[in-house]
């Protein structure tokens, strides 16, 4: 229970680092008043100006030292209330762009594990059962191909052959499509994101695969006259998926930050491309947002592997 | 998180120790391609072992690919190279960008400056930052390591919340956030990529130092009487720098896709060329990659086999050295 | 809780670094880049100017528009089609989404002056000569011949969209608004007193009282600056400002709804005040990336577009399919030199750098010749043009002789913006700023680099977000970058960016020059109702422009609005007193006599 307590403790302590650290930044390198005002701020002749910017001061507690103004920050955050876009026309509220923006980056994700899981599995199974005969090493170089290729890279060598030569994909989002017309636009861009996931999950279990190929149990099963693949399948498998659950959910932090540079170019509208402009435009409360909900993700993730994984292995349980 | 591959050794060490466990190892994987080749520190099955104690013709190829490449940069300024910067003079009727030629072999850009050229002056930079940025993190997340992991108790609780933080930013945008607001020079960047490489690189060192710290030699030199300094020095450090180095290639080839997003963000270095600022060039409109695909593709080309090489030889290095990520 | 004075401040402080345009007491004209920071590809249309060389392009007639260009002269071709018929829905690319319609707190960009003009009215309307017809307003006069008191008045019945009356109080009420905004302002104040600027005569009079008189004064009425908007809607957006996104003016068509990807739709206002439009609804599509906007017209999803992309206007003029308007009579790209502080306070230096600055290369490679070369802020076709000014350039050798001698006689100052001398090792230091980040902006300043390195200068890059550009701008903290302006339909509204009285802590004229002379001839211009005195005038304007070495021209912008074959009538406007009106200014055009043929 200690440990739990321990662990919980702990992620808390990391996300206010991490927003401490961000607002710091932010406040420290940016200039809030500039922000918000504009070129007015620096009008410190005309009254008008002054009172403008005496008012905004006021408003925004920007004369309160900097350990006050990121408590107030975070007391609001924590209720809910995640600030104003201020960069943005008329000011909504944060919330609501993160509450457009969220599901597409989500169902990028989630289409982009997906495909990574429906080729890594098979290809794994298949790499195992044929290890270390050329075709496995052949495949293993493409696997280390795979990951070489940045990401960006890999998303223009896509957009080249599937959207401009073959046309089988749009060039821009269009958000107002219907639901399935959507979900298409986002194919190439999760293919970018799955291609080095499929490896990094492929090469994890066939090695995986490989050494438990090699325990005793099998012996036992193939002397029993189990046949090869129904070993692989059913005996070899589930321990290996042990380690495969894991890295997978930690890489989806990793695809989080694959998702922000391939959001950009493919012009998706997600909270990649959201926190890339939030910065350029320093949209304070936006940036702070978003750094705080992919840390908050990260954090429970790794939260989440833990339960599993005490879940699976008493050893650590009993500790 | 190679400990968390495992489910046998690792777990047995999970149970002695699982404070400094999970969250730092998990958070590792925001860098893919460390986090894909760690998969393989795993102990490896006996049909792959044969094919280890060699580094293997593969490592030898990268690596003169590797000398080439650093060459080529190095000494860029005095090859008979067409100026990077300057608009060759058109083809009268025709339009720039032309595709590669005798004249141009990678073809020319937009502006009719040599591809081939630019190419090969963006590796500077390009490898000025990968160097740089790794360089940075083995300084500094290797020297906080080993302190870390040699003297241990809040020093080392310290050092290693600090490691978790550092993972559990998300990388990429604490590099925007600092390049955005701050100023774009190659220190700026090098050292944002620097700091991004402290906590991957420090855990290792950590790692290494404690696997080491509770050796015979170390003991036998401490109650010989050796002062911490000389140990960290003397013994354990020599016995570091080893699977450091093997991850120094890889770190590098982190950093230099690293600064290639940051490029294609539009984030880079202002002035003079990088591999992702050449690659934005030719990409960032669809009708440039249509027509003069050449653009994107010499540079995408040139820094895939770059960074293929640099994991390539990384991993048989680190194979060779046969590096096990934590041994907690 | 918030007072209304630092929300409105901080809506428009906020907005109004989007986009100087409201500064369109003028014309409405965009600044620099426009498109935010995360895409490059917006930022082509920026530096995008106008036309290539005379003789350039194929299949022209002697004034140089082809076939498929619609303009004034165009002969309308209802005599074969027949009588426009009302019906259709007109999808409309722009470049780039709009989050605020509302003249008196958002600085309206290119896209959304033309959403704007879908649903508002201005006071007046330029018809196709130049002149200044009353549209919304019925007459516009001066008092007893005082050319700084004007009487407009309005005219009988008209209701805003929601209903509420248009009388002078809402005339009062807009204008007040963008006058007394803090940065908008700028531009409007220095015309006016502080107090009783606008007088109400009666519930559909108004008098304007300005300090100097001003024979042009109604065409300052033609753009933002003579929008209605509902005071209703106004005062219920200043508590709610996402109400902004719900215009209510006068127009020919009413702001229907706003959709996720941010399509706006208008449809048609039944009650309009000046007839009927025939266009069922207009959706303005926010397209970013130009190539696919272009996709989009060709494939038939959108009927019409507004681009400056030299690469889709040359495919847009090749296809005789498209209709285009094109107008050039809009901005102008130059480089923009600051003269306050050093090294640019010397006019050497400025000299220098003109020189060196390689214009027909940045035509030809950055605008792939479709724009034309600027000399002045007008074109060969207007009135204003002055034959006898050229831009320089394109003579590097010029240069190193006046470097040498301002180096050695003030080379030990110091640069503030950079922090360093003003020369080391016998080059001028000197920092470039733009806006980014942007791929054509970039490539700009590699070429301009190139060049004016080889030629004396030492080039310091500052890419900043557009933001930061435009604020460092406005305070003067910068030696050159690369700007637009100008391209008032009369250059009286241009004043703003040249006069003295607009240079401050945050100048509007932003090279902060000041020539009293200049200011001088630009007040008898002011007070001239004789035409061909002020041809006279401007022309001088202009050839002191071009001593003065503070902007080096390129190009002109060009704009396309590009129509597909079936959409007709974009130039059939005309005023209730029967003038044909504008169909384009600034690269865009309104909707009222656009119909669709099916």
């Amino acid at each position: 229970m200690r440990f739990w307590l321990q662990r919980f403790g702990m992620a808390i302590l990391l996300l206010l680092t991490v927003s401490a650290l961000t607002f710091g930044a932010m406040n420290i390198l940016g200039d809030p008043l500039f922000n918000i005002l504009g070129p007015v701020a620096g009008d410190t002749e005309n009254p008008e100006s002054i009172a403008l910017i005496e008012a905004a001061e006021a408003e925004y507690n920007l004369d309160r030292p900097l350990p006050v103004r990121w408590a107030l920050w975070l007391g609001d955050f924590v209720t809910g209330d995640f600030g104003v876009q201020f960069s943005e026309d008329g000011q909504p509220p944060v919330s609501d762009l993160i509450a457009e923006r969220l599901p597409r980056t989500l169902s990028l994700l989630v289409m982009a594990q997906l495909m990574a899981v429906f080729i890594s599995i098979p290809w794994a199974l298949w790499s195992a059962s044929k290890a270390n005969k050329p075709v496995d090493r052949a495949s293993t170089v493409i696997t280390f191909g795979m990951i070489a290729l940045p990401n960006f890279a890999l998303a223009v060598v896509l957009k080249y052959i599937f959207a401009i030569q073959l046309g089988w994909f749009p060039l821009a989002f269009t958000a107002n499509d219907p639901f399935w017309s959507r979900m298409w636009q986002m194919v190439l861009p999760a293919i970018t994101l799955a291609i080095p996931a499929a490896a990094v999950y492929q090469r994890l279990l066939r090695t995986d695969l490989i050494t438990t190929l090699q325990e005793d149990f099998i012996l036992t099963a193939r002397s029993k006259g189990v046949s090869r693949n129904s070993v692989l399948f059913k005996h070899a498998l589930r321990p290996s998926l042990f380690s495969f659950v894991t890295i997978f959910a930690i890489n989806t932090g990793a695809l989080i930050g694959g998702a922000l540079i391939v959001e950009n170019v493919f012009l998706i509208p997600g909270l990649g491309r959201a926190i890339v402009e939030a910065i350029l435009r320093e949209d304070f409360p936006v940036v702070l947002a978003i750094v705080m909900i992919v840390s908050a993700a990260f954090v429970v993730l790794n939260l989440l592997v833990d339960i599993i994984y005490s879940l699976i292995d008493p050893r650590v349980r009993a500790s | 998180m190679t400990e968390t591959t495992r489910s046998t050794d690792a777990g047995a060490s999970r149970a002695a120790d699982p404070d400094h466990v999970h969250l730092d190892d998990a958070a590792a994987s925001l860098v893919p391609s460390i986090a894909g080749l760690e998969a393989d520190a795993a102990p490896v099955p006996d049909s792959d072992k044969a094919a280890k104690r060699r580094v293997g013709w593969g490592f030898w190829v990268s690596v003169t690919w590797l000398a080439v490449i650093v060459l080529a940069a190095i000494l860029a300024p005095w090859l008979p190279l067409k100026d990077p910067e300057l608009p060759q003079p058109p083809v009268v009727g025709e339009r720039p960008p032309y595709a590669p030629s005798g004249t141009y072999w990678f073809g020319t850009d937009q502006l009719n400056r040599d591809m081939f050229s630019r190419t090969i002056w963006g590796a500077r930079t390009s490898l000025v930052v990968g160097f740089a940025a790794i360089a940075f993190g083995m300084l500094v997340g290797g020297t906080l390591g080993m302190l870390a992991g040699y003297f241990r108790g809040r020093f080392d609780a310290a050092v290693s919340f600090v490691f978790v933080v550092l993972l559990s930013f998300p990388a990429l945008v604490l590099a925007i956030l600092i390049t955005a607001l701050l100023n774009r020079s190659l220190f700026t960047i090098s050292v944002t990529l620097g700091i991004l490489a402290v906590a991957p690189v420090g855990r290792v060192a950590r790692a290494s130092t404690i696997s080491f710290a509770d050796r015979e030699f170390v003991l036998a030199s401490r109650t010989l009487g050796a002062r911490h300094p000389r140990i960290i020095v003397r013994e354990l450090l020599p016995n570091v720098v080893i699977p450091m180095s093997a991850l120094a290639l890889l770190g590098m080839a982190v950093a230099i896709v690293a600064e290639g997003g940051l490029a294609f963000l539009g984030l880079s270095v202002e002035k003079g060329s990088t591999w992702g600022k050449l690659i934005l060039n030719g990409a960032s409109s669809s009708r440039d990659l249509q027509e003069a695909p050449w653009m994107s593709f010499a540079p995408i080309i040139v820094l895939f086999l770059t960074v293929l090489a640099l994991n390539f030889a990384g991993d048989r290095l680190r194979d060779y050295f046969d590096v096990k990520e934590t041994a907690l | 809780m918030r007072t209304r004075s630092t929300r409105r401040a901080t809506k428009v402080g906020i907005a109004a670094l989007v986009s100087f345009s409201l500064i369109a007491a003028a014309c409405g004209g965009d600044d620099d880049d426009s498109g935010d920071g995360g895409g490059d590809t917006e930022s082509t249309e920026a530096t995008d100017a106008t036309d290539g060389d005379e003789g350039d392009t194929t299949e022209t007639t002697e004034s140089g528009v082809q076939d498929n260009e619609i303009t004034q002269d165009t002969v309308s071709p209802e005599e074969e089609i027949g009588d426009p018929v009302p019906g259709g829905t007109l999808r409309y690319g722009l470049e780039a989404d709009v989050d605020g319609l509302n003249p008196t707190s958002s600085a309206l960009s290119a896209p959304g002056l033309m959403m704007s003009q879908a649903v508002f009215d201005s006071l007046i309307a330029y018809d196709v000569d130049g002149n200044a017809v009353p549209y919304l307003a019925e007459s516009m006069e001066p008092v007893d011949g005082d050319f700084a008191t004007w009487q407009l008045t309005l005219r009988e019945g008209i209701e805003f969209h929601d209903g509420t009356p248009v009388n002078a109080e809402a005339v009062q009420v807009n204008f007040e608004l963008q006058r007394n905004d803090p940065l908008v302002g700028l531009a409007v104040r220095p015309y006016y007193p502080e107090t009783d600027a606008t007088t109400l005569i009666d519930d559909l009079t108004i008098q304007f009282n300005l300090l100097d008189p001003n024979a042009q004064f109604p065409k300052a009425l033609t753009g933002q600056l003579g929008y209605l908007a509902s005071p209703t809607w106004i005062a219920a957006a200043a508590d709610d400002p996402t109400l902004n996104q719900q215009p209510v003016g006068t127009g020919p068509f009413v702001f229907d709804s706003r959709s996720a990807d941010s399509v706006t739709r208008f449809v048609r206002n039944e009650d309009w005040w000046n007839g009927s439009a025939f266009l069922d609804a207009i959706e303005f599509v926010p397209v970013t990336d130009p190539d696919s906007r272009a996709d989009l017209f060709f494939s038939g999803e959108l009927q019409a577009l507004q681009t400056s992309n030299p690469a889709t206007v040359e495919d847009l003029r090749s296809d005789d399919a498209v209709q285009n308007v094109i107008d050039e009579t809009g901005e102008e790209s130059f480089v923009m030199i600051n003269t306050a502080v050093a090294p640019f306070d010397d006019i050497r230096v400025r000299q220098a750098l003109t020189f060196a600055t390689p214009r027909q290369q940045y035509n030809d490679l950055i605008n792939l010749g479709v724009t034309r070369l600027a000399d002045q802020m007008f074109i060969p076709e207007s009135k204003f043009y002055n034959p006898d000014v050229v831009q320089e350039g394109d003579t590097p050798d010029l240069s190193l002789p006046l470097v040498e001698s301002y180096c050695a006689e003030r080379g030990t100052e110091e640069n503030p913006i950079l922090g360093t001398t003003t020369c080391s090792d016998g080059k001028v230091n000197m920092e470039l700023q733009w806006s980014g980040p942007s791929v054509v902006q970039t490539q700009v300043a590699d070429l301009f680099n190139q060049a004016w390195s080889n030629s004396g200068f030492n080039v310091t890059f500052n890419e900043l977000p557009q933001d930061d550009h435009i604020q460092e701008t406005a305070l003067g903290q910068y030696n050159v970058n690369t700007w637009r302006q100008f391209g008032a339909e009369d250059p009286q509204n241009d004043r703003v960016w040249l006069g003295c009285d607009n240079i401050g802590v945050i100048s509007l004229n932003w090279p902060k020059y000041c020539d009293e002379a200049r200011d001088a001839l630009m007040d008898e211009s002011g007070a001239s109702t004789d035409e061909a005195e002020r041809i006279e005038i401007w022309k001088q304007i202009s050839e002191n422009i071009n001593q003065a070495y503070t902007y080096i021209f390129l190009n002109h912008t060009l704009w396309d609005n590009a129509f597909a074959e079936n959409v007709l009538g974009v130039c059939d406007r005309t005023a209730p007193t029967g003038e044909q009106l504008l169909c384009v200014t600034n690269g865009r055009n309104w909707f009222d006599s656009i119909w669709i043929n099916e």
